[in-house]
């Protein structure tokens, strides 16, 4: 059995790194409307996050640890949500982020719902948790995981070897390339509401 | 033999509807991959067979998968984690005709769920939707329990870090002996509990190490184990792991639960990434009668491979230990058990029968330390006289392994730690000719002699023991000495402590403690006489730093909370929420060392310059250079503090006149010629007796001594005695570990986080 060519295309087809510099209009969870890949700061790491992913809720602290130390060197955090509750309207789902940021102490970071998986396109994601940086020209510099705590699905790594996210935004703001600019993250695969069949 | 084991396999097994694995059986195995899938019809009923039981609302699983949209949405993730066989979560095998409760799917079925998501998860005829099994009401799933047991109280797991194994001891309160049949065991915060081992245990015998720090239980994972903590031995009653469905045992299959008992809960906490409470409770079912089948267990290799010389070079990606079992009669076998820590990656126990035929008794290809089930035969059955069990354990100890719980690897010996090695497969069996149960008592028993023998030999039992001690060694004891250097008392057991600060009543201690699981560095107060202890912060942060307020209601200590250490303030009985009082944004360490009386002013030093601050600013208001450890005297009119001095790394201690009535005089006021009142090498300990006429300070080596001397200030300025010593510094404290107050405010008691010397092998 290989793997579904779906996933294997949303894995493969996603390898150029490419520039988004128009930016992309979205509305933070708190209704305030700004352009995602057309950051103010020198680097914006925009992390792709879900509430029903365990991976992606065990990154929740480190995801903080990595936007408090990095706050002050100008990058930019924004959690992107890629909760797709068929069931839900948008506006409980909104209501049901809005206690996932608090439960899980996200505190100020700015979030966002990607109902339409607009954001996931642009930036080329399909796992949660995931993150993307995107430089102040709006080019994508990194895209993959955030380190290599997990080594697949249900293999926790008991110790993380390869902090990612940390060595790329320092490359960055030293002005110097990134590493490694695509990792394969572990996790939940973002799905697509328009590929799944609302009749029969 | 069977006090030694770990794991009693038959309590809890894990078992899924038979009816509804039947249904799942029978309709989708003829389900073509190659033909159109749809939800309804084929995908719908694997789903509801095998996965419903956990992935549903208020189970373990992280989310349900009841709808079409459920499942849908993660097609491509569940056609992923099925097809790695990573879903259902399940680890053995055997040629035994089958476990109970296997959570296993067919390569057909895995296939099946592969086509439907290859062809766009169609969704199908909605009639065709089967129904959903129906599922015992939220509640206890065996019935209404003879005996509930709740952890006495709850339990704090961080939002991350590493994984954490805890101890909870819970009284039974039996007047008489009992029969256990069943244990249902039902986790609060199912995010966080991974898996959990039960055990029964003398009546108080684990009182001392019960709370020791404060927090409920004690921590590691060996307690339940080879050795037992107190030395004393341990009955297995079963286990759970997520997933789990709880079963009562066999017919006629019951262990004793002693009068007087203790309950002893071990939990394997995995953090979720948001901080959790856990109060478990504990549902047994007793029999009224006592069992009419006498099972016994055997480990192959014995005693978790003691005696197999388990010496796992770092790197090595394969190594194994094998021991067999040569059977002296019939036996019955009722189920199966696997124990290793985190670098095993196979077991494999195999029957090597009289006529030359082999049959896998227990095949784990993918060990996960995280997954331990019990494995129960669908049907018990017999291995005759003569028969050889062979067991096999193989461990991956390089960097490769993912779960290596080292970083880099390290070599890795017998032992009960997380980051040691064991292993055994475990079959619990009757004797099927009563006449024979001798010979079995026997040969186990003889085995058991030989491994210690061997384990003596080739040094595990040495290293064993000289592990413990080094263990013991690295600990200190909070210990109250009077004015002469004798010992008053000691507080609480040992553990790794720094930072001791005596309470202004000096009934409390408050210090810096490192939990030996985690590591993490939180600030806990003990009470002197009674030695209990409770975590003041819980928290991820580095905590330390400790200084009370004058009156004893409150603490300031200094966190690295937020990336960069700050001066936080709490109140003692936590009745108030947490006041962030300084941040430093250099991301230099902190070492917060005096609150003045008036409680209007702090002093701290970061990279040897003292500051001293108002709680009613962000920022200092004064500083000096060259400076630590300032102690403000009890009218708030000097300033003692700890000066470096020539040669470098070389101290004194000198005295300030303090006029603190204006952030300007402040200032100036550290401008000031100081009085130097030491005259050996001192730095640490400062303390100003309640009167402000005495000063206590530590005397570093070549003299390591506590000291005192007068102190008097008149309007010419401040006059000292000639200091006297009181007593030496007991060895294993460093004088500059004791940062705040050391004594009580008349001087008369001193507390220190003693490092203990190795004590000799209790066992």
């Amino acid at each position: 059995m290989r793997m579904p060519a779906l996933v294997l295309c949303a894995a493969l087809c996603a390898t150029a790194l490419t520039a988004a510099s128009d930016g992309l209009q979205v509305r933070s969870i708190d209704g305030r409307a700004f352009a995602l890949f057309a950051p103010k700061s020198p680097v914006s790491a925009v992390f792709f996050i879900a509430t029903d992913c365990p991976i992606s809720n065990w990154y929740a602290p480190t995801i903080q640890q990595v936007c408090r130390d990095y706050a002050t060197r100008g990058v930019d955090c924004t959690l992107v949500y890629e909760d797709l509750d068929l069931g839900a309207t948008p506006v409980t789902l909104d209501a049901a982020i809005r206690t996932h940021l608090r439960e899980y102490r996200y505190g100020s970071i700015t979030a966002t719902v990607d109902h339409t998986r607009a954001v996931a396109r642009r930036a080329h994601a399909t796992v949660t948790p995931s993150v993307v940086l995107v430089d102040r020209a709006g080019a994508i510099r990194y895209r993959g995981r955030i380190d290599n705590g997990y080594a697949d699905l249900g293999k926790p790594r008991q110790h993380v070897t390869s902090h990612d996210l940390r060595a790329s935004l320092d490359a960055l703001l030293a002005g110097r390339p990134v590493p490694t600019p695509e990792t394969e993250a572990v996790g939940c695969y973002i799905a697509d509401p328009a590929a799944i069949q609302k009749k029969r | 033999m069977r006090r030694y084991l770990l794991l009693s396999l038959l309590a809890v097994v894990l078992i899924g509807s038979a009816a509804v694995l039947a249904q799942t059986a029978r309709r989708s195995a003829t389900a073509p991959a190659s033909a159109t899938v749809t939800f309804t019809e084929t995908i719908a009923p694997i789903v509801y067979g095998n996965c419903v039981t956990c992935h549903r609302p208020g189970q373990a699983a992280p989310f349900s998968l009841i709808s079409y949209e459920d499942v849908a949405k993660r097609g491509a993730l569940i056609a992923r984690v099925t097809e790695a066989r990573y879903m259902p979560p399940w680890h053995g095998d055997t040629e035994f005709g089958g476990f109970i409760g296997e959570r296993r799917l067919t390569d057909a079925q895995i296939a099946t769920i592969g086509a439907w998501v290859t062809q766009g998860m169609p969704r199908g005829d909605e009639r065709r939707l089967p129904k959903l099994p129906e599922f015992a009401a939220d509640g206890w799933q065996l019935g209404e329990p003879d005996l509930v047991l709740e952890m006495p109280a709850g339990f704090d797991v961080r939002a991350s870090g590493p994984d954490v194994f805890r101890n909870f001891v819970i009284p039974t309160r039996l007047t008489e002996d009992k029969w256990v049949r069943g244990v249902e065991y039902r986790p609060g915060a199912r995010k966080v509990v991974h898996h959990a081992i039960f055990a029964a245990v003398a009546g108080g015998s684990l009182a001392a190490l019960d709370g020791a720090d404060g927090r409920p239980g004690f921590g590691g994972m060996g307690t339940v184990g080879v050795l037992n903590g107190n030395g004393q031995g341990s009955q297995g009653l079963g286990g759970w792991a997520v997933g789990a469905t709880p079963q009562m045992m066999p017919p006629g299959v019951a262990t004793r639960l002693p009068k007087g008992a203790d309950f002893l809960l071990q939990v394997h906490f995995h953090p979720s990434g948001k901080p959790e409470t856990e109060k478990s409770l504990i549902g047994i079912y007793f029999s009224d009668r006592p069992p009419d089948k006498d099972l016994m267990t055997i480990s192959v290799p014995t005693l978790f491979g003691v005696g197999a010389g388990i010496d796992i070079p770092a790197g090595t990606k394969e190594y194994s230990i094998k021991e067999s079992f040569t059977l002296p009669g019939d036996m019955k076998v009722y189920s199966a058990g696997a124990h290793a820590h985190y670098l095993a990656r196979q077991m494999i126990a195999t029957a090597t029968l009289p006529d030359g035929s082999t049959r896998s008794l227990l095949r784990i290809t993918d060990w996960d330390f995280n997954w331990q089930d019990g494995y129960v035969y669908k049907q018990p059955f017999t291995l005759p006289k003569g028969t050889r069990i062979d067991a096999t354990i193989t461990y991956d100890n390089s960097a490769e392994n993912p779960r290596n719980p080292v970083s880099p690897p390290r070599r890795a010996v017998f032992g009960e730690q997380s980051f040691d090695e064991m292993g055994a497969v475990l079959l619990d069996f009757e004797v099927v000719n009563k006449a024979d149960k001798p010979a079995f008592e026997q040969a186990i028993g003889l085995r058991v002699k030989e491994a210690i023998q061997v384990a003596g030999k080739n040094g595990t039992l040495g290293r064993f023991l000289a592990r413990a001690n080094r263990e013991r060694g690295g600990r200190q004891q909070l210990t109250v000495l009077d004015r002469s250097g004798a010992v008053i008392t000691r507080v609480a057991d040992p553990a790794f402590l720094q930072h001791a600060a005596m309470s202004p009543d000096g009934k409390q201690v408050a210090v810096l403690k490192v939990d030996s699981d985690t590591g993490y560095e939180d600030i806990w107060i003990y009470d002197v006489a009674t030695g209990t202890g409770r975590a003041l912060t819980n928290d991820e942060a580095r905590d330390m730093a400790p200084v009370w307020s004058a009156d004893g209601r409150s603490i300031a200590f200094v966190s690295a909370r937020e990336n960069t250490f700050g001066i936080y303030r709490r109140a003692v009985d936590g009745q108030s929420a947490e006041e962030r009082l300084y941040v430093q944004n250099t991301g230099a360490t902190i070492f917060l060392t005096d609150w003045s009386a008036d409680g209007k002013l702090l002093t701290f030093w970061s990279n040897d310059t003292m500051y001293v601050m108002a709680l009613t600013s962000d920022r200092p208001l004064a500083q000096l250079v060259n400076a630590r450890g300032g102690r403000f005297s009890p009218d708030g009119r000097l300033l003692a503090y700890n000066g470096l001095a020539q040669p470098p790394g070389r101290f004194h201690v000198y005295v300030l006149p303090l006029d603190a009535s204006s952030a300007a005089s402040l200032a100036a006021s550290l401008k000031a010629t100081p009085k130097q009142v030491s005259i050996d090498n001192a730095i640490g300990g400062l303390f100003w007796r309640r009167d402000g006429r005495e000063l206590l300070f530590m005397s570093q080596p070549p003299k390591p001594l506590v000291m005192a001397t007068d102190v008097t200030s008149t309007a010419a300025g401040v006059e000292s005695g000639t200091p006297r010593v009181l007593f030496a510094l007991p060895p294993g404290v460093g004088g500059p570990a004791q940062l705040s107050s050391v004594a009580t405010p008349d001087g008369d008691r001193f507390v220190f986080a003693l490092s203990l010397p190795p004590r000799a092998p209790t066992r």
